[in-house]
C-alpha cells in the first residue's frame, strides 16, 4: 500500500485523474468490443470539426491513413495552390490539421495493418499527393469499370463519399459500399 | 511527471470554442456589407450569380458548382462532391458565420473572376441569396 501511494505521488496521479482514466479505458474496451472484424477498412479520423470543415468542404474529408506523413507535410506547405485552388488556412487551423495528419498518417507508429500496407506500397523517395494514384488505391479499385467513375454523381475517383457513404468517418468497409446508378 | 489529462481537457475546450465562431443572421451579414458599400441590389446579385467570366482558373461561373438554382444541391466541378444549397431558405446555416462567408467569397471569386469580389458585389450577392424564397 505504502508502495502504491509512493508511486502514485511520484506520477502526480490523484483520484480524479484515475477516475477519468478508468472511464477512458472502459470506453476504449467497449469500442474495441463493438468494432467489427479486425481487417474491416476502418481508418482513424481527426477529432473535432476542424478537419471536416476545412478539408471536407471541397471533397471527401480523406482519412489521413491513406498517405504517408511526408505527403501530407508537402501538401500542407503548398495549400495556397492546392490542385489549382486556394485551400490556405489560418495558422491555428493549419497547425492543428498538420499535427492530426502526421499523427494519423499511413506510416505513423500506431498505424493499423491496412495503413502499414498502404505505407509499404509507396516507394521510399516518393511523396504522392493523390490517394487515387497510390498502388494501394489502384489495386483495390481495379475491378471498378472505367465508365463508373464518370457517372454524374461520382464524377471523379477522388469522390470517395459517392460510393463509400461514411468515408468522412473513416469507414470504407466493403459492406457499406453503395455505387450510385448514375 | 503528471499524466497529461489536463492537456486533454484543454484540447477539448479549444475544439469546442472553435465551433462557435460569431453566429449572426444573414440580415446582419448583409448589413455589414451594405455599411461598407452602399445600398445592395438583389438584381445585380443575380447577375453576378449567373454571369459567365473568363478570369478564373477553376470555373467560368458561380453556377458551375452551385447550379442554376441556389436553393438546390450543388456539385463541385472538379471533385464531384455534393454541395449544400447556398440560399438560406434551403440551408439554414448559410450566411450566418461572417468569417466563413468571407473565406468563400475570397476563394470562389478568385476561382471564377480571377480577383476578389468588391464589398458592393458581396452586398448584392448576399441580398440576392436572402430574397430567394
Ligand atoms: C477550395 C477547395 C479545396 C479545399 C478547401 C481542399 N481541397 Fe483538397 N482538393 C481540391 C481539388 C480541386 C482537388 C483535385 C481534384 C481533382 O482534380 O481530381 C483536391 C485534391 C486533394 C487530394 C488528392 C485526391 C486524390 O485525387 O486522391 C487530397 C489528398 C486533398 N485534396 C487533401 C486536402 C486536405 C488535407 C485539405 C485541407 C487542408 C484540402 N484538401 C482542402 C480542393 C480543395
Ligand atoms: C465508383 C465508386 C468508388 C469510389 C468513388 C471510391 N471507391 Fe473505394 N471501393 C469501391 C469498390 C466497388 C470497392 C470494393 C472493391 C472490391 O472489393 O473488389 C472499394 C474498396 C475500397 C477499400 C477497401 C474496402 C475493404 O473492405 O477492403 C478502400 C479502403 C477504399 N475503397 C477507399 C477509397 C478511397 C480512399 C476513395 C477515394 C479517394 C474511394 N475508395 C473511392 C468503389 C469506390
Ligand atoms: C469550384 C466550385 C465553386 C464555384 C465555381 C463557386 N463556389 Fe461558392 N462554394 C463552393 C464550396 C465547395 C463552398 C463551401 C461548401 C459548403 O460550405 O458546403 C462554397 C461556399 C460559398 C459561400 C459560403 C456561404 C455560407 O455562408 O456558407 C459563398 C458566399 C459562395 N460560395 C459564393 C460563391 C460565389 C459568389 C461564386 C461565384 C463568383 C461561387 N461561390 C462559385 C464551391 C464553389
Amino acid at each position: 500500500m505504502a508502495n502504491i501511494r509512493l508511486r502514485a505521488d511520484r506520477y502526480g496521479i490523484d483520484w480524479k485523474n484515475l477516475l477519468t482514466l478508468a472511464v477512458a479505458v472502459g470506453a476504449a474496451v467497449l469500442w474495441i468490443a463493438r468494432a467489427p472484424a479486425s481487417d474491416e477498412a476502418l481508418f482513424p479520423m481527426p477529432v473535432g470539426k476542424t478537419y471536416l470543415n476545412e478539408c471536407g468542404s471541397c471533397h471527401t474529408a480523406y482519412a489521413p491513413g491513406h498517405l504517408p506523413a511526408r505527403s501530407w507535410r508537402r501538401m500542407m506547405a503548398e495549400l495556397s495552390d492546392h490542385f489549382g485552388e486556394d485551400a490556405s488556412l489560418d495558422q491555428p487551423a493549419h497547425l492543428s490539421i498538420l499535427k492530426d495528419l502526421e499523427t494519423l498518417a499511413a506510416d505513423n507508429p500506431a498505424a493499423n495493418q491496412r495503413m502499414r500496407r498502404i505505407a509499404a506500397g509507396v516507394p521510399a523517395g516518393a511523396t504522392p499527393q493523390r490517394i487515387t494514384e497510390t498502388a494501394y488505391f489502384r489495386h483495390l479499385h481495379d475491378e471498378v469499370p472505367k465508365h463508373f467513375w464518370r457517372r454524374k454523381s461520382i464524377g471523379n475517383p477522388a469522390n470517395c463519399a459517392a460510393c463509400h457513404p461514411r468515408a468522412n468517418e473513416g469507414r470504407y468497409g466493403e459492406r457499406e459500399i453503395r455505387i450510385p446508378a448514375q | 511527471m503528471k499524466l497529461p489529462l489536463s492537456n486533454l481537457t484543454g484540447l477539448a475546450m479549444l475544439a469546442l470554442s472553435g465551433v462557435h465562431a460569431q453566429a449572426e443572421t444573414p440580415r446582419q451579414i448583409l448589413d455589414s456589407y451594405v455599411a461598407q458599400a452602399g445600398a445592395a441590389s438583389a438584381t445585380r446579385g443575380e447577375t453576378l450569380f449567373r454571369g459567365q467570366f473568363s478570369g478564373g482558373r477553376i470555373a467560368r461561373a458561380c453556377t458551375a458548382c452551385h447550379t442554376d438554382d441556389a436553393r438546390a444541391m450543388g456539385q463541385h466541378v472538379k471533385t464531384g462532391k455534393v454541395i449544400d444549397p447556398l440560399a438560406p431558405v434551403a440551408q439554414k446555416d448559410r450566411f450566418t458565420d461572417p468569417a466563413k462567408v468571407e473565406k468563400w467569397f475570397r476563394r470562389n471569386c478568385n476561382e471564377v473572376l480571377g480577383r476578389e469580389c468588391t464589398p458592393q458585389e458581396k452586398a448584392d450577392f448576399t441580398a440576392y441569396m436572402i430574397t430567394l424564397k
